[in-house]
């Protein structure tokens, strides 16, 4: 079943001013449920914009988000209903915390959903474990950890609401490749743990190779490709010209190609170019 | 050796706001030299004291302990603290942050009209400084309404127009989208080989390390390697130990020797890496 359909989304800015702006134009797509999807533009090609209307954060100016396939904004009153189904975490997270203790933080969204007392602090507990928040920290004020622990804290406020869709506009902008590492783990963990289905915009495209099942591509707010990971990068070519580019090891691939040699193109980690080399070696000794 | 910039036995300590103690120590006893026309790229991760390091190289941070010294000037002397600025300029990680007017072309002016130079030598300055980062033919647009590489280029050339001896960008590429941090890369590298200008670059992201003159890594507030890219790559444990990371080029050429296939690993960029691959696969 699909969990969300987008169908003819189109957002404009700046409406009945001389500056009207299309942000995202006339786009559809729908996501299976569990599945990682990756959005990938260049800055300004609408992915933020697109994102926003997931929750509810932002009405189309046309067109329809179906969350469960029913219309989010079929009866505008309920539209905070949507945000626990659907979480939203913005770029640099770690700016919005505010509570006195990490507990207090993690538990704002929960609290807003009506929970409380045990079961708000089995809530709590519960994503800590899963992303691994050690329980010393929850009596710690948020502002005395380090900028990696800080967006760690400020992700876990979101997942604890257990939305059912989590959205991650850049999660690892501003860190450094362990940062990186250790924010994607935990993407992965709760997603093992919960089923969710993932979003994930980033412009690291080593890591969404790595990560997601699914590429959507934005240029100019519109969607040009949605597809199959692998499929996507096959399309260097195509990518290049709106911005874009392929993992760097598979810009090795597009080399040897070039050079003559006869290599797979659809190589996008280290782990399946070892393969490939390892076989195209012993192809050569039994030619 | 002329170097621009000497840092003799620095430290940076940050003390807490109410108490008279040392809260935490950023830059710990730390000497280094930057050699006039250098490229040079600092790598470490978040907390590692890069920025720290950064802030003193114009004299926007004072050590707390040692001297820094900018074309043999010390910036701890107030009277000499504005020409230090003028050599060594600074840009920072979000360009919305740094640009300032509404046209492009007023923004870069903003820094030479201060200096109080002679209108034609500004707008001689402000075109030169657009050329330079290739954003000549947007000098009358609106600076929102370019991308974020643009942006960042923007603020580059406004730093340019004040003609620094030396730049110094601590993460400028972090939020910009692929094609914004090679735009980036390629200007700042052309200014370091055309116009001469020192270069520091701070990132985390390791490929943009690969042209460098010389990597510095940085680890709790003191330097743990120094050397050219390749020296410092081949370490892949030691980067990987100190939360960093190497260039996916590396990371492949170590992986294939691990599984038994003897490539060289000396070498970086995606067509070296190809090459060295292309001779592996036609040895017999």
């Amino acid at each position: 079943m699909s969990v969300l359909e987008v169908k003819n989304l189109t957002h404009c800015y700046g409406g009945n001013t001389p500056f009207i702006n299309d942000a995202v134009s006339d786009v559809s797509f729908t996501v299976e449920s569990g599945e990682i999807i990756g959005i990938i533009g260049h800055t300004g090609s609408g992915k933020s914009t697109l994102v926003s209307h997931l929750n509810g954060l932002l009405k189309p100016t046309d067109g329809t988000v179906l969350i469960e396939e029913k219309d989010i904004w079929e009866n505008p009153k309920e539209i905070r209903k949507i945000r626990s189904k659907v979480g939203l975490v913005f770029q640099y997270p770690e700016y919005q915390l505010f509570e006195e203790t990490v507990f207090d933080d993690i538990a704002f969204g929960p609290k807003n959903m009506g929970l409380s007392g045990d079961e708000l602090k089995k809530r709590v507990t519960e994503i800590c474990e899963i992303i691994g928040i050690k329980p010393e920290y929850l009596e710690k004020s948020p502002f005395d950890l380090s900028g990696g622990e800080k967006r760690r804290v400020a992700i876990a406020g979101v997942m604890a609401m257990r939305p059912q869709i989590i959205v991650f506009d850049e999660p690892i902008a501003g860190l450094d490749p362990k940062g990186r590492q250790d924010i994607m783990k935990i993407i992965s963990e709760y997603r093992k743990a919960t089923g969710a289905t993932v979003i994930i915009i980033s412009h690291s495209m080593e890591d969404m190779a790595m990560f997601t099942d699914k590429l959507l591509v934005m240029s100019r707010g519109k969607l040009v490709i949605f597809d199959k990971t692998e499929n996507v990068f096959k399309n260097g070519k195509e990518l290049q010209k709106i911005g874009l580019n392929v993992p760097i090891v598979t810009r090795v691939f597009y080399k040897l190609k070039e050079m003559g040699i006869d290599v797979p193109l659809d190589v996008f980690t280290v782990e399946k170019a070892v393969e490939v080399l390892k076989n195209a070696k012993a192809g050569d000794r039994n030619a | 050796m002329d170097n621009i910039i000497e840092l003799k036995n620095v430290s940076y300590e940050y003390s807490n706001a109410d108490e008279e103690d040392i809260a935490y120590t950023a830059v710990s006893n730390l000497s280094l030299n930057i050699e006039r026309g250098s490229f040079t790229v600092i790598l470490g991760h978040n907390g590692s004291g890069k920025s720290t390091l950064a802030k003193m190289l114009n004299g926007l941070y004072k050590p707390t302990k040692g001297d820094v010294l900018v074309d043999g000037i010390n910036t701890k002397t107030e009277e000499t603290e504005i020409e230090v600025k003028r050599k060594v300029g600074m840009v920072f990680q979000n360009p919305d942050n740094q640009l300032i007017s509404s046209i492009v072309e007023e923004d870069v002016a903003f820094g030479p009209e201060n200096l109080g130079l002679d209108p034609k030598e500004i707008r001689k300055r402000v075109d030169e400084s657009l050329k330079a980062v290739g954003m000549y033919e947007f000098k009358n647009s609106t600076p929102h309404h370019l991308s974020g590489g643009q942006k960042q280029r923007i603020a580059i050339a406004g730093m340019i127009a004040l003609r620094p001896d030396c730049l110094i960008l601590d993460e400028p590429t972090a939020m910009l989208d692929p094609k914004g941090r090679a735009e980036i890369v390629d200007t700042v590298m052309k200014l370091n080989k055309e116009k001469g200008i020192t270069v520091v670059l701070i990132t985390h992201y390791m490929e943009e390390a690969e042209n460098a003159d010389r990597v510095i890594v940085m680890n709790d507030g003191v330097i743990i390697a120094d050397g050219t890219p390749k020296e410092i790559f081949k370490n892949v444990e030691m980067l990987k130990d100190v939360g960093l990371d190497v260039p996916q080029t590396t990371e492949l050429l170590y992986a294939l020797n691990k599984n038994g296939m003897a490539v060289p690993t000396n070498v970086l960029s995606v067509e070296e890496t190809a090459q060295v691959i292309a001779n592996y696969l036609e040895e017999k």
